[in-house]
């Protein structure tokens, strides 16, 4: 948040420029469905929401806390399950169910409360080994408690079973994306003003420099301790929001797959930001859906996305966005668009020539006997003929030539770009 | 008037090693005290000792009267003591301003309130406002604390240091690793922020120490062998020997 650094030094009234994130993401949100209504593409939306609320929730630990917690799923999922509770219980039918993700976040607050009165002691290792443990505590506990988990089955209900709102009955997908969308809206609001909180700033200097905070009259381990609880509290927002639109939570909800996941999406959208989880939810999701539908390969290929940015984007995708702030703010972007065309398309182009070989030897080793047919980038083809094959590694060898050939005219052009003319 | 710090029989041990081994000091309201000594005297260790980073071993540290056993290092921030690190110990990824704010935040009140947008606070603003004025850093303020020279992430040390308030304030080595300018401009500072109120410092800069302080005493392998006024200290034979000899011909 480092503009906004510079902008709360102006105390007092918010301006119409700092509102104006906030009322786009608005109308954004508002008229997605148009674009995108169908029954299918309204679920993927509101997963996505889902997964914003989490993510953002888990980056109060990460990026603004400096905690790595590899359990952080057992907080949704039980808020998730707590909700499918609420949703079999008789008092549901006088419950309005947008309330319900409320009851999950509270629920989400009490577990973080236990659990956080311990494992916020100290950060790093210890932290980071403690979270494990919990997570795999839980997981286990799923199949034991089979009262409260219901075993592998996991507990399912119905959301329509509530209290309607309006005469609403929350039945349909477009009902279920507005409150999704409400509430989304509504977290990430309170999640950035809680990161303007004393408490919020010093959840960073304690990232920084847990002892220096102390020196400052703060205990380390309280400001923790109240991260840690509210970003349970988001993360039973969001189970609740997750029981509402799946009507089922089950141990993959909250064991320590879901937990890495979460971690690995909010590294990918970038921890230095606020809003970089919301990027890395939004390219999660869509791998995870879109791409899931195409290809058996879809997680090797998040791999390979998430092992390319940790390595070469320290700061995630929304630290390369931010890369090009100072460019945009001396209206240089321009210069950057040839470069971009020359350098990083062809690399692209590359990597799915590479992606495509990598699909047509998938194809080949692991499709049904005798079947040579497949389609890529809506081509038919046989495997079995050579054309295929030459033409993908024709593709990838001449779009990473390219790429490789291009690349110092690009850095130069980068460097141009953000060069910043010495102070007059 | 009870001494702003009393330290009697305080001693410390490492396992079988005795660091600090039997210390008395009385340091009044409102004095510039420096300790001085040989390396490995154990002054790092005793400025540990007061400001509640280790526990000690037996003896007591009283800060204005009150007894600071087994209290904890924010515990004893709060009571009007702070410090600052021989190693520089600032939030190097936040803002020069945030830096500052944040050392704000308790002796306003706000503890760990997450009700209150600190962006709203004309007192914090204006307070953060007035320390980077002080310790000359306006121009640094939106930087990350992390990418100042080295001098100026010293004065960003010393200006957390005395942001919160208190009125007793030790500084380990505000002088260590820096040319002759920065050190005088270092020194102007501290006694500029430092006015009406009780500085210990511990300083290798001879010159630093006969200019800034009204009383010196010298740590030797874990115990004070003279405190007094620089004259005194400068002439006391046990002095010379021990330590300050060498290090006044030296200088």
């Amino acid at each position: 948040m480092s503009t906004a650094a510079t902008n709360t030094r102006t105390a007092g009234g918010t301006s119409v420029r700092a509102l104006m994130p906030w009322i786009i993401a608005a109308i954004v949100l508002l008229v997605l469905p148009i674009f995108l209504g169908s029954r299918s593409q309204l679920t993927i939306l509101s997963q996505m929401g889902i997964t914003m609320v989490f993510a953002l929730a888990y980056n109060m630990l990460l990026g603004q806390g400096g905690m790595l917690s590899f359990g952080h799923a057992v907080y949704m999922g039980l808020g998730s399950f707590m909700c499918l509770h609420v949703m079999n219980a008789n008092f549901f039918e006088y419950l309005p169910l947008p309330l319900l993700p409320l009851i999950g976040g509270m629920f989400g607050l009490g577990f973080a409360l236990i659990i956080g009165s311990f494992s916020t002691r100290s950060a790093g290792t210890v932290f980071a080994m403690i979270s494990l443990g919990i997570g795999e505590l839980f997981a286990a506990l799923v199949l034991i408690v089979t009262v409260f988990f219901g075993g592998e089955e996991g507990i399912s209900g119905y959301r329509d079973e509530g209290l309607p709102v309006l005469g609403i009955e929350f039945i349909s997908n477009i009902e279920v994306y507005y409150l999704v969308a409400i509430w989304l809206f509504i977290s990430t609001v309170l999640m950035f003003l809680f990161s303007r909180t004393p408490v919020g700033r010093m959840a960073n200097a304690v990232r920084d420099n847990p002892e220096r905070a102390q020196f400052l009259g703060y205990s380390a381990r309280w400001v923790r301790f109240v991260s840690f609880a509210v970003s349970g509290f988001f993360c039973g927002v969001a189970g609740g929001l997750s029981a509402i639109l799946f009507e089922i939570a089950t141990e993959t909800d909250l064991n320590v797959a879901a937990s890495g996941a979460i971690l690995l999406i909010t590294f990918l959208g970038g921890v230095a930001f606020f809003w970089g989880p919301i990027i890395g939810a939004i390219v999660f999701t869509l791998l995870q859906t879109v791409l899931g539908l195409q290809t058996h390969l879809w997680e090797l290929y998040l791999g390979v996305v998430f092992v390319g940015v940790v390595m070469f984007f320290p700061f995630g995708l929304s630290g390369i966005i931010m890369a090009h702030a100072p460019a945009a703010k001396m209206g240089r972007l321009g210069m950057l668009v040839v470069p971009y065309l020359t350098c990083v398309l062809p690399a692209i182009i590359g990597v799915l020539g590479i992606a495509s070989l990598v699909e047509m030897i998938f194809h080949v080793r692991s499709g049904a006997e005798g079947e040579h047919d497949m389609t890529l980038f809506w081509i038919d083809f046989s495997t079995h003929d050579v054309l295929p094959w030459v033409v993908a590694l024709a593709v990838a060898v001449i779009g990473i030539g390219l790429a490789r050939r291009n690349a110092p005219a690009f850095k130069a052009a980068w460097e141009t770009a953000n060069h910043i003319p010495e102070a007059v | 008037m009870t001494a702003a710090l009393e330290l009697s029989g305080l001693k410390k041990s490492f396992g079988k090693t005795e660091i600090i081994r039997g210390v008395d000091l009385s340091i009044n309201q409102g004095e510039r005290h420096a300790i001085i000594g040989p390396n490995g005297a154990g002054k790092s260790t005793l400025f540990n000792l007061i400001t509640g980073r280790f526990p000690q071993t037996a003896g007591s540290v009283r800060l204005n009267g009150h007894d600071l056993a087994g209290l904890a290092p924010y515990e004893i921030n709060r009571m009007g003591l702070s410090r600052s690190f021989q190693i520089t110990n600032i939030f190097p990824r936040m803002t020069v301003f945030e830096n500052v704010r944040c050392s704000l935040l308790w002796s306003q009140g706000y503890k760990y309130s997450f009700w209150h947008q600190v962006s709203r606070s004309r007192e914090l603003t204006e307070g953060a406002e007035a320390i980077l004025e002080q310790i000359n850093l306006t121009s640094r303020a939106s930087l990350p604390a992390g990418v100042l020279s080295y001098a100026e992430q010293r004065a960003l040390e010393i200006g957390i240091t005395i942001a919160g308030g208190a009125n007793v304030i030790m500084l380990d080595e505000p002088t260590a690793g820096m040319s002759h300018s920065e050190t005088d401009y270092i020194v102007d500072l501290i006694r500029k922020v430092t006015e009406n109120k009780t500085l210990i410092m511990v300083e290798h800069d001879m010159g630093v120490v006969f200019g800034l302080a009204d009383r010196i005493s010298v740590l030797v392998y874990g115990e004070i062998i003279a405190t007094g006024a620089p004259e005194d200290v400068r002439g006391d034979p046990k002095v010379q020997e021990a330590y300050l000899g060498a290090a006044m011909e030296a200088h």
